[in-house]
């Protein structure tokens, strides 16, 4: 191998390590300060979990904790039940209304976030409907059920074309052969569906900020407003724990992916 | 072997698909422990006759009896046939016993009696000791096996089988198309099988249902189609045949290929076109001076078993099928004993038909 290669795999490599500095660093950073015992972001007084502490007793920032976890827990289950039966509807149409469907059910994630959710506010405002915890609920449902019929749909395509026709011949009812056949043959992209539509709803803060009122506030959008008047170290903490349990989801999940 | 009792009717069956028509006027019955063959080429409206009889499809017209009763909207899960899928089938996340177990489960048999229904269907295809196995680490001749254990465990009135040997080797096929006859033979029951392969239906088949363009063009057993097709389109499919237009000259005399042939076949009147059809193993190479008609050799293939030679007659190019071989180029006579000719009516085309081939 000559020099000049190796030259070019040195940059290859220089180039990669710098892409992930950049994106990295800040995070990296912001682990850190968390640890910091004083409350200067400009000096290092030593390590300390105090701001730990003080996230936990917070009661604004537990309160939208808790807002949080059961927006995306209740938009999970609500979104891949949704998205599971409407993949299996979409599925078993003809092949036109199929991929008109499948065009429409795609047209939300390239669509601007900021775009879905300035349209759900001015639904529920034309409706008028009170924005709070539901209509939050309802637009984190909106938006996370498209990516669970992505994740069904290919399961679905895979198997053989006269699956759920086997199950009918061998006498099950079309209901059994949902429960049985269906849905235990895509069990797996339900599943990476589900977290998927989890792990969405919980870093979501666009479409969050507009369909919810300043009084039920989860915790990006406590964040942002709290950020305006400057950051608290509890915030550190508080991000430094959102971005090892997201990072935890995303590797399960891209595991998944590429075991299937 | 076979019932005379009629244990599946079709009358007047017609299908449409947004308004194009796939099956025509389709009348058939099918006898107990009989074995049907729906044969003819992709798009003669086999399978969508099958998918009908397993209740997949509802005809847009016509009824379905099963032993008397009108049963065309009964859905498949109420229905006494089972189905072999093509490409099987099976479900994934089941393993090989709970493939076939599926339809005995649903009977709410007890687990002890599905256990050993389970085994004997292993046993009876050859897959004993295979139960714990994932379907998907089986290769295609296996999971074909499993398929039709897994239909043939719910005691059907009637297996459906859409064309499940097309995915296998060559080999393979020939020993499950032995394997399935003996099958239906020694269980006694119904198969209603679809294929394209025409060596396939003449192998397994009591009675052989030719059908294109969704109509049925004949049915008969194997013998009977081969010797007596009843159009040119028929004997074209089954089997390999010289096709001649020609003239009847009146009873048991026919005139083809610029000559006159004695014939069986009478009743066409005289001077009237006809259809002649000529199996090529039927054709005798003999000396050019005592031959009916002679002809110069053009090519010559060998086949296996026989040579397949084409022999230019002028008029005609026949083709002969024959164990001993002429070299090519050489001047030879053909002979043809009156038994081995069929006469039929010209062809009628369908509509749609006449208008493609004047494309």
């Amino acid at each position: 191998m000559n020099s000049g290669s190796k030259l070019t795999r040195f940059f290859k490599r220089f180039y990669l390590a710098l892409i992930l500095i950049f994106l990295y660093i800040p995070i990296i950073v912001l682990i850190i300060q968390s640890f910091n015992a004083g409350k200067s972001r400009a000096k290092w007084e030593g390590f300390s979990l105090h701001w730990y502490g003080e996230l936990f007793r917070s009661a604004s920032i537990m309160n939208s904790l808790e807002v949080t976890l059961l927006v995306a827990v209740l938009a999970m289950i609500v979104s891949t039940v949704l998205g599971t039966l409407a993949a299996i509807g979409i599925y078993s149409m003809k092949k036109r209304p199929q991929s008109l469907m499948m065009t429409l059910t795609n047209l939300p994630n390239t669509m601007p976030d900021i775009v879905t959710g300035i349209s759900l506010m001015l639904l529920f405002i034309f409706t008028r409907v009170d924005r709070g915890f539901w209509t939050m609920l309802l637009a984190h449902i909106t938006f996370d059920t498209p990516y669970v019929i992505l994740s069904v749909m290919p399961k679905l395509k895979q198997m053989n074309k006269h699956t759920y026709e086997a199950a009918l011949d061998l006498g099950a009812t079309p209901s059994y052969a949902l429960w049985h056949v269906l849905i235990p043959e895509c069990k797996q992209g339900i599943i990476t569906g589900a977290m998927l539509a989890f792990t969405l709803s919980l870093d979501d803060f666009t479409i969050s900020y507009f369909t919810t009122s300043p009084l039920v506030q989860n915790l990006s959008t406590l964040i942002y407003s709290a950020a305006r008047r400057g950051i608290e170290p509890t915030l550190n903490a508080l991000s430094a724990l959102m971005f090892v349990a997201l990072l935890a989801l995303l590797l399960v999940v891209n595991k998944r992916t590429s075991e299937n | 072997m076979v019932d005379n009792e009629h244990l599946i009717d079709l009358r007047h069956i017609c299908k449409e698909y947004d308004g194009v028509t796939v099956l025509d006027d389709i009348n058939l019955y099918i006898r107990k422990r009989e074995f049907v063959t729906l044969l003819g080429p992709s798009g003669c409206g086999k399978t969508t006759t099958l998918r009908i009889i397993g209740g997949f499809e509802t005809p847009t017209s016509g009824e379905l009896y099963f032993e008397g009763k009108e049963i065309s909207s009964v859905p498949p899960y109420k229905r006494r046939v089972n189905t072999v899928f093509q490409k099987y089938a099976l479900f994934p996340h089941l393993n090989v016993h709970d493939n076939i177990a599926f339809g005995l489960k649903l009977k709410k048999m007890p687990k002890a009696e599905i256990d050993k229904r389970v085994d004997a269907m292993l046993d009876l295809v050859n897959l004993r000791g295979y139960g714990k196995r994932k379907v998907d680490a089986l290769s295609g001749g296996q999971q074909q096996r499993v398929a039709i254990a897994r239909s043939l465990v719910n005691e059907p009135e009637v297996l459906l089988l859409d064309e499940p040997l097309g995915a296998l080797d060559l080999k393979l096929r020939k020993e499950m198309q032995l394997e399935l006859k003996s099958m239906q033979q020694r269980l006694g029951i119904t198969f209603l099988y679809v294929t394209h392969d025409q060596e396939e239906a003449l192998t397994m088949s009591d009675t052989i249902v030719v059908m294109r363009d969704g109509h049925i063009l004949q049915i008969g057993d194997p013998k009977h189609i081969y010797d007596e097709p009843a159009n040119a389109f028929v004997a074209d499919f089954i089997g390999e045949s010289n096709i001649l237009r020609g003239t009847m000259v009146h009873d048991e005399l026919v005139s083809f290929a610029g000559h006159e042939f004695p014939c069986v076949d009478f009743g066409f009147g005289s001077s009237v076109p006809v259809d002649v059809v000529i199996r090529p193993e039927d054709i005798m190479l003999v000396g050019e001076d005592v031959g009916q008609i002679t002809g110069i050799i053009q090519s010559v293939l060998f086949k296996g078993v026989h040579y397949e030679m084409m022999i230019d007659c002028g008029d005609f190019t026949f083709k002969v099928h024959s164990t001993t071989m002429q070299p090519q180029g050489s001047r030879v006579g053909l002979s043809i004993v009156p038994f081995n000719i069929h006469i039929m009516k010209p062809m009628e085309l369908p509509a749609e038909e006449a208008k493609a081939d004047a494309v």
